[in-house]
């Protein structure tokens, strides 16, 4: 049990600290979806806490980790065929390496955030607040976690320029499926005095479609 | 079948057209194999774009999907056949050596790449079908899924094209004896991507000018093509059929759609 502790330990650190090391596959993916199950479990509360259900923390702390992993699922194989037919063949397994501990590290930054974000809900009793603060929490995560990606990619960039280039490709597909994710699986944080969901009940749309919508209307006017 | 799976990886890698192997005019691809292998990429990636037809906000018939899976591998074979007499002639006008085999197999491999990166975006694109209401912003994501897919397989293309160049150009000091391909064994890091310059050699004129040739031919023959043979995607307004009547192009429709996606908001 000690052991397990210690070895979790310097796995998490290493995450953080970019380092490479042979961890399993399996193991980084389970130390994610934890982390990340964790942090939706806090941003699941404001509804509880505010007269809510208390389901609602359950249902974010599921979905939270679908969110993070259904989106780095979908945009992998683009992203191992786009490294085959550039001949990076031999990278790839660093790659998919120095990926997931990205995602260790946006989990494990988001998990040691959730204090802040149950102390954000007691102060500031404001659904719209609330969404707000997590966006901003998500944002950092995503920021902070760029530092060890980039140590990670260091070696990899020297030995071929290329791997810059596709890391922002990649960065940039991933955010365009996470929004749209992130859209579909609403509600994480529930409102209070709203019965508990698992989805919201209404048609699913695009969020791209609605906040070109919203951006249109603002500045044209309504209508095209 | 798992050959043909691990020459189209292979292939994606750049072993099956690295410079040794191109000599003499040979191009090493199983051609029946491979066509199978490409049919099933091709029917991965429709299946992903008939998904937007079961939704509330699709057309809700289900036979679309069934038909987007046999249509877009009949799509890209299609537009093979029906380029290719065409292309083999100018070919040969613009003084390329190319015979007739190592041209088909250009082709299928040109095919293999794009259809290889198409049904790697296919999963996103099935994600956004089932996620989304608007068919405009369905059309668009296609298209561009589409045209990523096509500028790789063209880049494939031309570096082939100039490699075959390179590789029959009488040079001394060329090894003429080919390397036998190996499976596993030519892991090696030299071995260049299909997409990269080898030795950094510019592109003979000549394969510039066969190469625009090519892209006008596909581009205008596919587009038109997958014209012909639409929906793919399924308009939540129209009843299922296999083909709309004719009439109609692709770039009047594609600025149409754009103009809706605004229309819209």
């Amino acid at each position: 049990m000690r052991q397990a502790a210690f070895t979790l330990h310097a796995n998490v650190l290493a995450a953080l600290r970019g380092e490479a090391n042979d961890r399993s596959v399996g193991g980084l993916v389970l130390l994610a979806t934890l982390a990340i199950a964790g942090y939706g479990a806090a941003m699941g509360s404001f509804g509880a806490l505010y007269g809510g259900s208390m389901w609602q923390i359950a249902f974010a702390a599921i979905k939270s980790p679908l969110l993070i992993g259904v989106t780095f699922g979908l945009t992998l194989p683009s992203f191992v065929v786009l490294h085959l037919l550039l001949g990076l063949r031999q990278d790839l397994r660093d790659v998919i390496h120095s990926l997931l501990s990205a995602q260790v590290a946006v989990a494990v930054t988001l998990l040691s955030v959730s204090p802040l974000t149950l102390l954000w809900y007691l102060s500031v009793p404001r659904y719209e607040s609330a969404i707000l603060f997590n966006a901003a929490m998500f944002a950092l995560a995503s920021v902070a976690a760029q530092r060890p990606l980039r140590a990670r990619y260091r070696p990899l960039i020297r030995r071929n320029p290329l791997h810059g280039r596709l890391l922002r490709v990649w960065l940039g597909v991933y955010a365009f499926v996470g929004i749209q994710m992130g859209w579909v699986l609403r509600p994480f944080i529930g409102k209070p005095f709203a019965p508990a969901e698992f989805l919201r009940p209404e048609k699913w749309d695009n969020a791209y479609v609605i906040v070109a919508g919203l951006v249109w209307r603002t500045l044209f006017g309504s209508g095209f | 079948m798992i050959y043909a799976l691990r020459r189209l990886e292979q292939l994606l890698r750049g072993e099956a057209t690295a410079l040794p192997n191109l000599t003499n005019d040979r191009f090493d691809l199983p051609v029946g194999g491979l066509s199978i292998v490409l049919i099933g990429l091709g029917m991965i990636y429709g299946a992903c774009m008939g998904l937007f037809s079961l939704t509330g906000s699709g057309s809700g018939q289900g036979m679309q999907i069934v038909a987007s899976t046999v249509k877009t591998p009949v799509l890209f074979l299609a537009t093979i056949a029906v380029t290719f007499p065409s292309l083999y002639v100018f070919n040969a006008m613009f003084g390329s050596h190319l015979k007739l085999m190592p041209m088909l197999k250009l082709m299928i491999g040109a095919l293999a790449v794009t259809l290889a990166v198409l049904s790697s975006i296919g999963p996103i694109v099935g994600f956004f079908g089932v996620s989304s209401t608007s068919y405009p912003f369905m059309v668009l994501l296609n298209v561009v899924v589409f045209a990523i897919a096509g500028v790789l397989g063209l880049g494939f293309l031309l570096q082939t094209l100039h490699r075959m160049d390179l590789a029959n150009r009488p040079e001394p000091g060329r090894p003429t004896e080919p390397p036998p391909l190996q499976g596993e064994a030519q892991d090696s890091p030299t071995v260049g991507s299909p997409l990269s310059f080898p030795d950094g050699r510019a592109t003979n004129g000549s394969v510039w000018g066969v190469f625009k040739v090519w892209i006008i031919v596909f581009g205008l023959v596919g587009a038109q093509m997958a014209w012909v043979l639409r929906p793919f995607i399924g308009s939540p307004h129209k009843p299922f059929t296999w083909f709309r009547p004719a009439g109609g192009n692709f770039y009047e429709s594609v600025t149409a759609q754009i103009g809706k996606l605004l229309g819209t908001w």
